[in-house]
Parts: C-alpha cells; sequence; structure tokens
C-alpha cells in the first residue's frame, strides 16, 4: 500500500474541515458527534437538542423562562442585543441529528472506497505491529483495541475535542485550549508508543 | 425536512466520504503507520497534520476578518490536559483517533469494531463521571 506524500494528504485535511465551514456552518469536531449520539441515547431527544443550542438560543430560551416567572420586562435590553447581533455564518438551530451517525457511515464508506482490491476483510487490524503486539491472539486484540477505545472516548470527551476539533480546527485558529489538549495527546502518544514499541 | 436540514447532511455526507477517503490514502488509519509517526520513524502523517494547519490558519483569517463567525472558543479547563493524555495513550494502543475507528471497519479492518464500541463506552462514561464527580464546565455546554 503506497500513501499519499504528507503535503497531499494536509491539503486534503485542510480542504475537509473548510468544505465543513462551508457546508454545515460549523467547526469540524468528531468527538463532539459521539458525545451527541451518546447524550441522544442516554437522555433522549430533549437534552440532547439542548447541548446543540447555539448561545444566542441559550439566551433567548433563558430569557423566555425568565420572563414566563418574573413576567415580561424582567429582562433588561441588553440580552436582546446579544441575541440580535448574530453574524453570518453564525450557528442557528441544532444541525439533524441524523448528521452525526451519517457522519460515522460516511466515513466508512470513504475508507472502503480508498481500499483498492485483495485486501481481505480481518477481525484484527491489517498492520504487522500491532499483530506482533497482541501475538497473534484475537481475544488479546480486542482487548487492547477496546482499552484503547474506552481511553480515547473518554480522553477526547473529557478535553473537550480530539484531532479534529482541538487538533486541526482549533489550534489553527490559536485557540490555547485547543494548544495544550493537543501537546497533551500528541506527547502521550509520543511516550505510550516508545513503551509499546520496546515490547514488539 | 427543511431545506437547510438537507443542506447539513449533504454536507456531512461529503465531509464524511472526503475524510475516510483522505484519511485511509495518507495511512492514518494504519495502527504501523501511526505507531511509525509517535516514534518518529516516519514523517508523512506529522507532515500530513502541520500541512493541514498551514493551510487552515489563512484561510480562518480570512473567513473571521469577512463575516465574523461566532466560533466557540476553546480555554483551558480543568480537563483539557488530563483528558489529552489519555486520548493520546488511547490513540497509540488502538491505532484510532475518533474518525478512524469507523475508516477501519469500511476498509475490513473489522478490530476496528471493537475500538468504535470502547469509544462510545468511554464518552459515555466520562459523561458519567463529569456529572458524579468532576463538575466542571466542560467549554461546549452550559452546566449548573
Amino acid at each position: 500500500m503506497t500513501y499519499w506524500p504528507g503535503w497531499i494528504g494536509g491539503i486534503a485535511l485542510a480542504l475537509v474541515m473548510i468544505v465543513h465551514w462551508f457546508g454545515v456552518g460549523r467547526m469540524m469536531a468528531v468527538s463532539g458527534r459521539v458525545t451527541a449520539i451518546v447524550d441522544r441515547l442516554r437522555f433522549g431527544r430533549a437534552e440532547a437538542e439542548d447541548e446543540d443550542m447555539s448561545e444566542a438560543e441559550l439566551l433567548a430560551a433563558l430569557r423566555a423562562e425568565t420572563e414566563a416567572a418574573f413576567g415580561s420586562g424582567a429582562v433588561r435590553e441588553p440580552a436582546a442585543q446579544a441575541t440580535d447581533a448574530r453574524p453570518s455564518g453564525a450557528r442557528r438551530s441544532p444541525q439533524p441529528f441524523l448528521t452525526h451517525p451519517l457522519l460515522f457511515v460516511a466515513m466508512g464508506v470513504g475508507g472502503l472506497l480508498a481500499t483498492t482490491g485483495g485486501a481481505t476483510p480481518t477481525w484484527m487490524l491489517r498492520s504487522e505491529g500491532f499483530v506482533s503486539l497482541v501475538g497473534g491472539s484475537q481475544v488479546l486484540a480486542g482487548l487492547v483495541l477496546v482499552v484503547g477505545g474506552v481511553l480515547v472516548g473518554f480522553g477526547t470527551r473529557m478535553a473537550g475535542g480530539c484531532t479534529s476539533g482541538h487538533g486541526l480546527c482549533g489550534v489553527s485558529r490559536g485557540e490555547r485550549g485547543s494548544l495544550l489538549a493537543t501537546m497533551a495527546f500528541f506527547g502521550a502518544g509520543v511516550i505510550t508508543s516508545f513503551v509499546l514499541g520496546s515490547l514488539l | 425536512m427543511s431545506p437547510r436540514a438537507l443542506r447539513d447532511l449533504a454536507g456531512v455526507a461529503l465531509v464524511g466520504l472526503g475524510l475516510g477517503y483522505a484519511l485511509s490514502r495518507i495511512g492514518f488509519s494504519s495502527w504501523d503507520e501511526v505507531h511509525a509517526m509517535f516514534t518518529f520513524q516516519k514523517f508523512d502523517l506529522l507532515i500530513a497534520f502541520v500541512v493541514g494547519l498551514v493551510v487552515l490558519v489563512p484561510v480562518w483569517a480570512v473567513v473571521r476578518k469577512i463575516s465574523r463567525p461566532r466560533w466557540l472558543s476553546r480555554p483551558i479547563h480543568q480537563g483539557t490536559l488530563a483528558g489529552g493524555l489519555l486520548f493520546g495513550v488511547g490513540w497509540a494502543l488502538s491505532g484510532a483517533c475518533p474518525s478512524i475507528a469507523a475508516v477501519q471497519i469500511g476498509e475490513g479492518q473489522f478490530g476496528g469494531l471493537f475500538t468504535l464500541a470502547g469509544m462510545f463506552g468511554g464518552n459515555f462514561l466520562y459523561s458519567v463521571a463529569h456529572q458524579r464527580w468532576f463538575r466542571w464546565s466542560a467549554s461546549t455546554c452550559v452546566d449548573d
């Protein structure tokens, strides 16, 4: 398997993030979509959509609740200005829930299209290093992957982002949290990989 | 379905196809390639990441100037460092950041199913742990 040179890959990744911004009107954030799916399963429809509220919608909702509780006029006008000054391109309404699972299905199809014939399906990974790490054991492979997956899911939600939202889109906007998270996950990846490498 | 919803669905489908295809062709969905990146034996994945950043910086700068978008800021919070570290360990173990499990399944590397299940489980575990113990603001949602 010959891979694209790094610079072509980089342009492709950047294009994907740009198309996401212009096509969907928000920043790409894959782990955020995992969170949206998990919360929908956990809390059902209403809560999941609350999570997707924009700041402006939250302000409007808070205002409505406050007025319902304390009578109209309870909210002074600066709040209204904040809701009116919505610049173009900002998120205005929750995106359909279906977009979240759809992204994962579409990425799978993308992977399928990129795999040219002859690649045998496997319940492992097609990587010699990984197969040697688990000593060819399917049980151990499943265990390592589940544990790794749990750490990925737990850590990305804890840090509030992953390689797309923090790493590419956050760092390129100069966000400090993204910079710290990205240094942390690259650093931890390097150390863990050197430890694993000594086991191979 | 509203035109906006259709636009979102079409956009996400296009982005997913493109990202899945690109990640696979770059080598991001290969455990060996990711391992070689983290141990500095091969540099193509790192170059891809850095070139991606180099392209995006001026693009966002222009977008910011022209349309003044309301982007969520991503400040440092109590979970940033610890979460990033845990994610890094998991990425090195499974060879997968959150996009990758789905790509691997599409490629016929069904080991990705274990990773995907673990990833959703880990996300769920964090949401429970966050409510019970941490209770800090994770920056994207309004909590008590």
